[in-house]
């Protein structure tokens, strides 16, 4: 008798979701397996990138490194986001609304929902609109970005337990996708899934944020509570946690030391550029390889690295 | 089924009457507690007095002799306090329970030579030298390291109580897995050994009106398994005519859910469709939400 590969019996699998309307509407999810275990299922929609965009001019927050592809139009979100897709081929945005942050910019949430919008008119892809996890300043942002963006199906997030009732209803009543977020910990975003359902969410419209880190810092933990998810969505059955996963990286990666210092100050950690586009996409790669089913991405290398990466993961040969 | 050796909990020094109580050194309101813990059936009297420094001597050999001066029962000398310990051994009638030992070596190398003196039983903590026991595996290697070292100083198994740590439910399904699949096989790698527990820790962080039905349920797969004592508080009703042997037919029902027998759901009651759910939740089957019992 030839040799048989043991393989997993897979009970349960991931429902489809849908992010924008239309021809570049994205859909994640839908996989009968472990992510890119093509030999014993099926993953009908591929992982996707999300471009990073900010409200703001992150100024000196970001290091030249993460500022050059995108120095000539950082202050105006929209055309940033338009820079993502006609040069770098961004299938997604993700606008991080920064400005909004009580203890930064502070900017009023109407503001920050104008410029939200100005992004959403001007691109054709689908929009992840992203806040502070500040539940009061988020329900006012997402609140009104939900109103302002009816009909374009965004994905709003970040919604958490103290926000839920707010942003989910919001989200229900406008009929966007709620990026339901939970601290690194695989019970409790069941829980908030149990608890946006019988707020009347559907799970068809939720994506789950288990809240990650980047690369050095905590990236295993993250790491295993998406594994976990997935075990207990495909081979036990647990239909509350039957959803794609959301990992907001970039912001984690290019926000250490490690990213951040230049080759003058720490000569043996090598060139900035490549280091910082090198643990962005290490970064991604794992927790793809972990079940991620969207990464936001902040540097158009990284991008291009990661969707060479899930093609070629995807391809038959 | 058998009936649970219970040790009360709330003489606690981190409560705020008995706190407060045990400070003053007012001895009416800890021997009313102590009264009310033999009347409602209560084996031993926990005294927790936390570390309590200096004063830790004179404080357990006070509420060791003013417990004992109504109470006929034997108490469990609750501190990591080791000259409290034996402050309240020298005082104890009949045989103390030293709550307790770790597997750590300088406690191990500190207390087991006290308790041996006294002639006492010990709980046996399974906490090691690198801490919290990761699986069932660990909590055996750890059980016979207490015992070998207890039987090096002459001490017979029959006097220590072996706590295998109960732990969260909502912080890690798999320890409350493991803490139940080592009470399996304890009776074969500890013969002779008693068991308790920290029984209320499972439900540790989950909502304060769900928490008895995790405690009980556990309690009876533990109990069905060898369990023969539990560390609980002496006013829970429901929980002790569980320990007691007094609700068969819950007990025979989580047992079946634990022996994966086919139970079809919509035959069960309200109420033993609570239990069915919650035992699934603490075997692992289901993955721990607050919201367990509503799917």
């Amino acid at each position: 008798m030839s040799y048989q590969p043991t393989k997993t019996k897979y009970s349960g699998s991931i429902k489809e979701v849908r992010i924008g309307e239309g021809d570049k509407a994205v859909t994640v999810g839908g996989k009968t397996c472990y992510s890119f275990y093509l030999f014993e299922g099926e993953m009908p929609n591929p992982p996707r990138v999300a471009g990073e965009v900010w409200d703001m001019d992150p100024g000196e927050e970001w290091s030249p490194a993460d500022r050059e592809p995108f120095k000539d139009v950082l202050g105006d979100s929209a055309a940033w986001a338009k820079k993502w897709i006609d040069e770098y081929g961004a299938e997604l945005i993700a606008i991080q609304c920064k400005s909004s942050d009580p203890n930064g910019a502070d900017r009023p949430a109407d503001e920050v929902a104008d410029v939200v919008k100005k992004v959403a008119d001007a691109i054709d892809v689908p929009l992840i609109v992203w806040g502070t996890a500040n539940h009061d300043k988020d329900v006012e942002v997402l609140r009104k970005v939900a109103e302002l963006c009816d009909g374009k199906r965004v994905m709003l997030g970040p919604v958490e337990e103290g926000d839920y009732k707010q942003i989910g209803a919001a989200a229900l009543g406008y009929k966007h996708v709620v990026g339901a977020s939970s601290p690194i910990d695989v019970n409790l975003a069941k829980q908030l899934n149990i608890l946006l359902e019988n707020l009347g969410v559907q799970l068809e419209n939720i994506i789950m944020d288990p809240t990650v880190g980047g690369l050095g810092y905590g990236m295993e933990y993250a790491y295993s509570v998406i594994e976990r998810m997935n075990m207990a969505a495909l081979v036990q059955e647990d239909d509350k946690l039957q959803l794609p996963v959301f990992c907001n990286l970039a912001h984690e990666v290019w926000k250490t030391k490690e990213a951040k210092i230049s080759e003058e100050e720490a000569p043996n950690l090598g060139n900035q550029e490549k280091r910082g586009i090198l643990m962005e996409a290490v970064t991604a790669v794992d927790y793809l390889l972990a079940g991620a089913d969207i990464v936001v991405i902040r540097h158009p290398t990284t991008a291009s690295l990661i969707k060479k990466f899930i093609e070629d993961m995807l391809s038959k040969s | 089924m058998g009936k649970m050796i219970l040790i009360g909990e709330n003489m606690n020094i981190m409560t705020k009457k008995y706190g407060k109580a045990m400070r003053e050194r007012d001895a009416k309101t800890i021997q009313e507690l102590a009264i009310k813990e033999k009347e409602l059936g209560m084996d031993y009297i926990d005294l927790n007095i936390g570390p309590a420094g200096r004063i830790g001597e004179e404080l357990m050999e006070w509420i060791v002799k003013t417990v004992q001066e109504v109470v006929d029962l034997p108490c469990a000398l609750d501190t990591s306090n080791i000259a409290a310990i034996e402050a309240g051994l020298k005082v104890h009638k009949g045989r103390a329970l030293i709550n307790s030992i770790s597997a750590r070596p300088d406690r191990m190398e500190a207390l087991l030579p006290i308790a041996k003196k006294y002639d006492a039983d010990f709980v046996g903590l399974l906490w090691g030298p690198e801490g919290m026991p990761r699986d069932e595996n660990e909590r055996g290697a750890l059980a016979a390291e207490l015992m070998f070292r207890a039987s090096e100083l002459g001490i017979p198994n029959e006097r220590m109580w072996i706590d295998p740590i109960v732990t969260p439910v909502n912080v890690q399904q798999n320890q409350v897995i493991a803490c139940y699949e080592f009470m399996k096989m304890f009776q074969d790698i500890a013969p002779g050994c008693k068991s308790t527990c920290g029984l209320s820790n499972v439900s540790n962080g989950a909502p304060e009106h769900l928490r008895p039905i995790l405690n009980q349920t556990y309690l009876i797969m533990l109990k069905n398994n060898g369990m023969m004592s539990a560390i609980v508080d002496c006013f829970d009703e429901d929980l002790k005519k569980i320990a007691w042997g007094e609700r068969p037919d819950i007990e025979e029902l989580v047992m079946k859910v634990c022996n994966d027998e086919d139970i079809d759901p919509s035959s069960l009651n309200e109420e033993e469709l609570k239990y069915y759910k919650t035992a699934r939740v603490l075997l692992g089957k289901t993955l721990y939400s607050d919201s367990w019992l509503e799917l």
